[in-house]
């Protein structure tokens, strides 16, 4: 673990020196993700301010699903951003290197590339996020720490997905769209899921996790989460994990190596 | 006239071998479009009217952006034209006896008439499946108008996405530049995500000095028979419509001969 911890940090140090050697590029994309960020966060708080809340949350309520959401879907970025690039390995044969490595075969298709910029915004958005659930009285000491169980819990789904689109790309060479698709997703969760009609809440929960990725580790926050959900999102987690890796297997057993 | 019918048969066929991504494109564009429709009746439950908009007014609005984000932003000059200038493909443009905006307006015309196509049955379904309610005007003028702004934003988007695209003379990351002007500031600022005067009025007032709302949130205006916050005519729309049509083809024309003159095609 240790070793692999090692390997990744050089990674990501290598592709923090690539992303900042056209600062150009990394400053207008950040100019774009915060400009995203306030004109959605002063969008929310004016239909907010004027709707009186939303699904029956108060206002800061749903901003901190909207916290929340940024928050989780920065980290899951942050760390798995390696499948964005992982087509042009497989469509290059360049994959076939990589399976050479004394490494686990998922380490270069997730953690082969890590995003500085992402690390950037995380930063003072989890500071704010945290000043803004102290300021507000959202959550205690206890609803925190349950949080970041819930946190981690959610990284493993976001494993297990990313994990998942990897598989489907070594069967396909097809990823693009399913990962924005993804994305797409978990943006249904910037808003309490409880806005949704229940078919969809169904497939929110079963189909593409979106509900244990963000939603359930935002109610927990808050206290609004009863023991059996947190207990079924944690097993979620471990079998999501398990499915994910199976899948891979099978999927890597059938990669035919093509392009090389 | 003929050689860009041929690139419109080309594109077709293009779309017909990548099925799968045209499909699953769709397929987001889908989600995007619930996820609003969804959002905005929770926003009304309980409520006849917000910000403005009677609740089938606002319905009415997310299905425009529906219709209009397939008519207006479906564009594939968008989406390529940068690379071809940062890798040099623009190369074998200039070589052939044929004008780069004709030949990327007419893979636009296609892209825009299966984007709408689809988007009908997209909107057909969601209103049949949800069974929404929404705004139609009054006034058999305001139809005419409505077509008439909605080709209004076509050609103004058509002219925006060729100044964007010039970016890529000077600029090596063609993809950050697509990504903040294409995505975040035109989408957001047109009003494909929310109306715009939902937010306060000082940002209303700075956002109106761009020819972004004109878009997409002052045709749906002109659908809703709405004034909104700015109290805009039709025809007071019609012009300053008319008007960022002329200084964005202008500006295009002026900024692709300086870009032209810059090109040097690496690895062209």
């Amino acid at each position: 673990m240790k070793r692999l911890f090692k390997i990744w940090y050089i990674q990501a140090k290598n592709a923090a020196q690539t992303q900042l050697l056209t600062t150009k590029g990394g400053v207008i994309f950040l100019i774009g993700k915060v400009f995203r960020f306030l004109l959605y966060f002063v969008f929310l708080f004016s239909v907010l301010s004027g709707a009186g809340g939303l699904a029956g949350f108060t206002t800061p309520e749903v901003i901190l699903f909207f916290l929340v959401f940024n928050v989780i879907d920065v980290v899951v970025q942050f760390l798995f951003r390696g499948v964005y690039v992982f087509r042009s390995l497989i469509v290059s044969g360049n994959f076939d290197l990589d399976l050479l490595k004394p490494l686990p075969s998922f380490f270069r298709p997730l953690f082969g590339w890590t995003d500085i910029l992402d690390f950037i915004t995380l930063i003072p958005l989890f500071s704010f996020t945290v000043w803004y659930i102290f300021a507000h009285q959202l959550a205690d000491i206890g609803g925190l720490l349950l949080f970041f169980l819930l946190v981690f819990n959610s990284v493993l789904v976001g494993f297990s997905f990313h994990l998942f689109v990897c598989g489907v790309g070594v069967l396909t060479t097809e990823i693009d769209h399913l990962i924005w698709i993804y994305r797409d997703l978990t943006a249904m969760a910037r808003f309490p899921t409880d806005i949704y009609s229940k078919g969809v809440k169904a497939a929110l929960t079963f189909v593409v996790p979106v509900m244990v990725l963000i939603t359930v580790p935002a109610k927990a926050l808050m206290g609004f989460l009863s023991p059996g959900w947190i207990l079924v999102s944690l097993f979620f987690g471990i079998f999501s994990v398990f499915l994910s890796l199976k899948f891979w297997r099978w999927s890597l057993k059938r990669y035919t190596s093509a392009s090389s | 006239m003929g050689k860009y019918w041929q690139v419109i048969k080309l594109s077709l066929q293009d779309y017909f071998v990548y099925r799968t991504n045209f499909v699953l494109w769709r397929v987001r564009s889908f989600i995007f479009f619930l996820t609003l429709i969804f959002f905005w009746q929770a926003v009304f439950s309980g409520k006849q009217s917000l910000f403005g908009y009677g609740q089938d007014q606002m319905i009415a609005y997310v299905l425009g952006i529906a219709f209009l984000k397939a008519l207006v932003l479906g564009s594939r000059s968008f989406d390529e034209l940068p690379g071809m200038i940062r890798d040099g493909q623009l190369t074998k443009f200039l070589l052939k006896p044929v004008s780069i905006s004709k030949y990327f307006l007419s893979r636009d015309l296609l892209a825009k008439a299966l984007d709408v196509s689809f988007s009908f049955v997209e909107i057909f379904l969601v209103v049949k499946l949800l069974n929404l309610d929404f705004y139609f005007p009054t006034n058999t003028s305001t139809y005419f108008i409505f077509i008439l702004v909605s080709l209004l934003s076509v050609i103004l988007y058509f002219f925006i996405g060729l100044v964007v695209s010039a970016f890529g003379f000077w600029l090596e990351d063609v993809w950050a530049t697509r990504w903040l002007f294409g995505i975040i500031f035109l989408e957001f600022l047109s009003g494909v995500y929310f109306p715009i005067d939902v937010l306060p009025r000082s940002l209303v007032k700075a956002i109106n000095l761009t020819p972004f709302p004109y878009l997409v949130y002052y045709p749906l205006k002109v659908w809703n028979e709405a004034s909104g916050v700015l109290e805009k005519t039709p025809l007071q729309i019609v012009l300053v419509m008319t008007f960022w049509v002329f200084v964005t083809c202008f500006l295009s024309g002026k900024i692709w001969q300086k870009g032209l003159k810059q090109y040097s095609a690496y690895g062209g």
